[in-house]
């Protein structure tokens, strides 16, 4: 029999991961909601943030802070990038879903060859950004990592709410979700708005990155997992509200992680997996989800 | 004889009764045409008939049969079969695959069937290309067997929507504005089609905005208006009816 | 009528006879000299076979599986274990490989095929990563990521094919095979159906064809061609890893299909062969492969997303536009 205290830090620690998760889930619903298109390379965020901020730490020896302030924008960069010489030449052309997804799955690809001829194919990790801890609560350890992640997590729904709602370039990236064309009549520059969606995204997925690695490491290929669980997170969470996301994501996280006490570390995909065929059996439109399927 | 029947037909949405109470029979060989302003229910009530929705109240009879609330399938496999509004060609493919795609209902098979193909399988796909040869030559479009739907001009578009329709062996075949967006001569060789569609003895419901048509073609006709029947007849008493033609004052197409 | 046929047939003609001139031209060339060209050509016989079942499934039924590698992978490893570790026949590993891959085809395709796109994508990729963590870590079955080897040739009783031209040779007539099945498929009622639903779910539904049950069995037979590839792959080379059938693998039969031409039934054949060759030219790139893949795949499906194929209707069509038009 498995001891409960075991489970209770799994739920604990998978609970953590699955505000990852849910961060890289929201990034998922942002691209979505501005240009209708899955973005398969949204989990290279997460690897590149955590990649980028590995190498701006060790090689140059930066402070933690500054590092972070240097990676999150790059990565942005790197999303208005994708955005600029693929997403937008194929929507123009009005290629169809799937090759729109196949072309992000490519560049995925061709950033892990490119991490991998720069930056080797180890994985990397890099010290808390809080030395000490555990939180000791009764059975289970919380460590500071954890706070850090529900911290930061909590705050930026906040922050992207306030964004969404009362800025300017936040409306206008909602009004190019409703409808691109009446946005355009309307004088928004809806190419420049699906930039921001992209950047913005990106940088979601590259603070998720590098709020995980202290606790896990970092490699070239740790994207393909973070993307594919973030997007059934989202899905889980109904694809629509940051909210759903991060209770999608808290949900899987917890399943997966009492899966790996249960089966072991190679059922984590199987159980992230299962969870989304069950929600889509059961729940077609997610836990949390009002819109129909599309 | 009666072929449909349909009787207090009733489908609410929400608020709106788009069908209220909507009853009337037709008979064999009839060309009927459903008509009236825009918004009057005429496609709900297609849709109630065709199984695409569930009534609220109220039953369809066909050939002696309740078929109210069979699925649309079903409905169609008895021989009732419709062309939609807004349902498109398979625009890629090319005249002939889309009436043969057509046949799809009227005939069997799966991929057993297609691997090893049995006898029955070898003849049936040869009925399947002489009879879409032969719907093809029926509307006219012969000659554009090998051409891509897409490549049609728009009247032709019809009239394959039509060939396709009659694919699936209809007894009753239901048109929901076919004449839309059509010019005269178009409108006119939609009308001789329908006829030589008719002379086969198949009956047709149709709903249509070009009076001229439905004047032409139609052995009687309702009119509804806000969801009601307001009116039943021949083309002749539908015309000089004052209730039909308070409904559609002001739109002059009556004349 | 007849004339305008006969003359437009006659680049139809040309066109076929001088790709089977090319093939037969290749093939020559393949078993004559012998050696790596016979290896790489075996690769691209065995992508020929997956990617001709990924395009019943995209080209026609116009669904989106991102994780076919994952059937691959069961077919690979269902054979090296049946055969090398408990010494079955070949055929009868590949059978019930095969067997296996339709089932968790279903189990997958069942709840993510009723909606559309991106639920299905997602899950065939989570499916493929699946297959890939769970064969580095089921190393009890599968020797983890240090791979497989030992996995015996193709052969049936004691009839073993030793060299790699034998082995060729089968392999050919298994993708002719599958190519015959696929052309059968195409002329049916059930090929009508799929491409019905490759373009409007909403009309062919309307026309009585069940799109979600023609979906799933799209997507099983795809999977089927998938884990033969992958069996084949691991008799051919004799030795498989978590790598092989990893995520490049996608983009690599996708590459395929889209060079050669989705939706045509050649297409993808040619793709595989040249994508296969290809790499061969251009020796000096070893670590920038992948690379060059993607960016060639993203250029294409930018540019030219009809492929090879649109070349060669540019060839046989020009005359076919009726002459009053
Ligand atoms: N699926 C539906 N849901 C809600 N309202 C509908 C639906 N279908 C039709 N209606 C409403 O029912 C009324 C009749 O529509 P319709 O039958 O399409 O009219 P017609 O074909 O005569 O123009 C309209 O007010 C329309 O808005
Ligand atoms: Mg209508």
């Amino acid at each position: 029999m498995i001891d409960t205290s075991i489970i209770l830090q799994a739920v604990i620690d998978g609970a953590g991961v699955g505000l990852i998760y849910g961060l890289v889930g929201i990034g998922y619903c942002v691209i979505y909601n501005a240009t209708g298109i899955v973005n398969f390379a949204q989990g290279v965020f997460v690897m590149l943030g955590g990649m980028l901020t590995y190498t701006l730490l060790t090689s140059l020896g930066l402070p933690m802070i500054v590092a972070v302030a240097i990676a999150i924008p790059l990565v942005g960069v790197v999303g208005v990038v994708i955005e600029w010489f693929i997403v937008k030449p194929m929507l123009v052309r009005n290629s169809p879903m799937f090759a729109i997804i196949l072309a992000t799955l490519a560049v995925q690809i061709m950033i892990e060859r490119i991490t991998i001829m720069t930056a080797g194919d180890q994985p990397r990790t890099f010290h808390e950004f809080t030395a000490g801890g555990p939180l000791r609560l009764g059975p289970v350890a919380v460590g500071y990592q954890l706070i850090w992640v529900l911290v930061c997590s909590v705050g930026l729904v906040l922050l992207l709410t306030l964004f969404f709602k009362y800025t300017r370039i936040g409306n206008a990236v909602r009004a190019c979700a409703q409808n691109r064309d009446a946005a355009a009549l309307l004088g928004i520059p809806v190419a420049r708005m699906l930039a921001v969606s992209f950047a913005l995204s990106a940088a979601l997925g590259a603070i998720a990155g590098i709020l995980i690695t202290p606790s896990q490491y970092t490699a070239f290929n740790v994207g393909v997992p973070f993307g594919v669980s973030g997007f059934i997170a989202a899905i889980v969470g109904g694809f629509g509200s940051a909210s759903g996301a991060f209770v999608g994501g808290i949900v899987l996280g917890v399943a997966q992680a009492v899966a790996i006490i249960i089966f072991g570390a190679g059922y984590k995909t199987v159980a992230a997996l299962a969870v989304l065929l069950l929600v889509l059996l059961l729940f077609p439109s997610g836990l949390l989800g009002k819109r129909s399927e599309k | 004889m009666t072929l449909l029947s349909v009787s207090n037909l009733t489908k609410s949405f929400g608020g709106i009764v788009a069908n209220d109470s909507v009853s009337f029979d037709l008979n064999e060989g009839d060309i009927y045409a459903v008509i009236g302003p825009n918004g009057a229910g005429k496609t709900t009530l297609f849709n109630l008939i065709s199984g695409v929705l569930r009534p609220t109240s109220g039953s369809v009879q066909y050939a002696g049969r309740d078929i109210t609330g069979l699925a649309q399938a079903d409905i169609a496999a008895l021989g009732v079969v419709r062309t939609y509004q807004l349902v498109q060609l398979f625009r890629q493919r090319t005249v002939e695959e889309n009436v043969q795609i057509g046949f799809h209902l009227a005939t069997r098979g799966g991929v057993g069937a297609a691997l090893f193909r049995p006898g029955w399988v070898r003849r049936q796909e040869r009925m399947v290309r002489e009879k879409s040869r032969e719907l093809l030559r029926l509307v006219g479009l012969e000659s554009q067997a090998g051409l891509v739907a897409d490549k049609l001009p728009y009247g032709q578009q019809r009239l394959l929507k039509i060939a396709r329709a009659m694919a699936a062996g209809p007894k009753l075949l239901m048109l929901d504005e076919p004449a839309a967006g059509l010019d005269t001569q178009e409108t006119s060789v939609l009308g001789d089609v329908i006829q030589r569609i008719n002379d086969q003895g198949i009956t047709i419901v149709l709903i249509e905005h070009d009076m001229n048509l439905v004047m032409r073609m139609a052995t009687r006709i309702t009119v509804l208006d806000f969801g009601k029947k307001i009116a039943e007849g021949t083309p002749v008493e539908v015309k000089v009816n004052p209730a039909v033609l308070a409904a559609y004052l002001g739109e002059a197409e009556l004349e | 009528m007849t004339l305008r046929s006969t003359i437009s047939a006659k680049p139809q003609v040309w066109a076929t006879a001088l790709a089977i001139a090319v093939a037969v031209a290749l093939l020559a060339y393949v078993f004559g000299r012998g050696g790596y060209v016979v290896t790489v050509m075996g690769f691209a016989v065995i992508y020929g076979v997956f990617v001709t079942g990924l395009n019943l499934f995209m080209g026609y039924a116009g669904q989106a599986s991102f994780g076919q590698n994952a059937f691959a992978a069961l077919g690979g490893y269902g054979t090296a274990v049946l055969c090398a570790d408990y010494g079955l026949e070949p055929i009868v590993a590949l059978v019930l490989s095969a067997t296996l891959s339709a089932v968790i085809a279903l189990i997958v395709g069942y709840p993510t095929l009723r909606l559309r796109g991106h639920y299905l994508a997602m899950a065939t990729f989570a499916l493929g990563l699946i297959t890939y963590e769970l064969s580095i870590e089921q190393s009890g079955l599968t020797r983890g990521f240090m791979g497989f080897s030992g996995i015996p040739p193709l052969g049936l009783g004691r009839f073993q094919l030793l060299s790699e031209r034998a082995q060729l040779a089968v392999f050919i007539l298994i993708m002719l095979l599958g190519v015959w099945v696929a052309r059968r498929l195409r002329g049916s009622r059930f090929g009508r159906a799929l491409l019905a639903i490759g373009e409007s779910e909403p009309a062919a539904n309307a026309l009585g064809i069940q799109v979600f049950r023609y979906k799933l069995v799209a997507f099983v037979i795809a999977a089927v061609y998938a884990s033969v590839a992958g069996s084949m792959f691991a008799h051919f080379v004799g030795y498989i890893s978590p790598e092989v059938f990893g995520l490049s693998m996608v983009t690599l039969s996708f590459t395929m299909l889209y060079v050669g031409g989705i939706g045509t039934l050649w297409g993808p054949i040619a793709g595989a062969v040249l994508v296969s060759f290809l790499p061969q030219l251009l020796r000096g790139f070893r670590d920038m492969q992948d690379i060059i893949y993607c960016l060639a795949l993203i250029v294409i499906l930018i540019f030219v997303p009809k492929g090879l194929a649109s070349l060669w209707s540019l060839a046989v069509r020009r005359s076919d536009v009726p002459a009053e038009r």
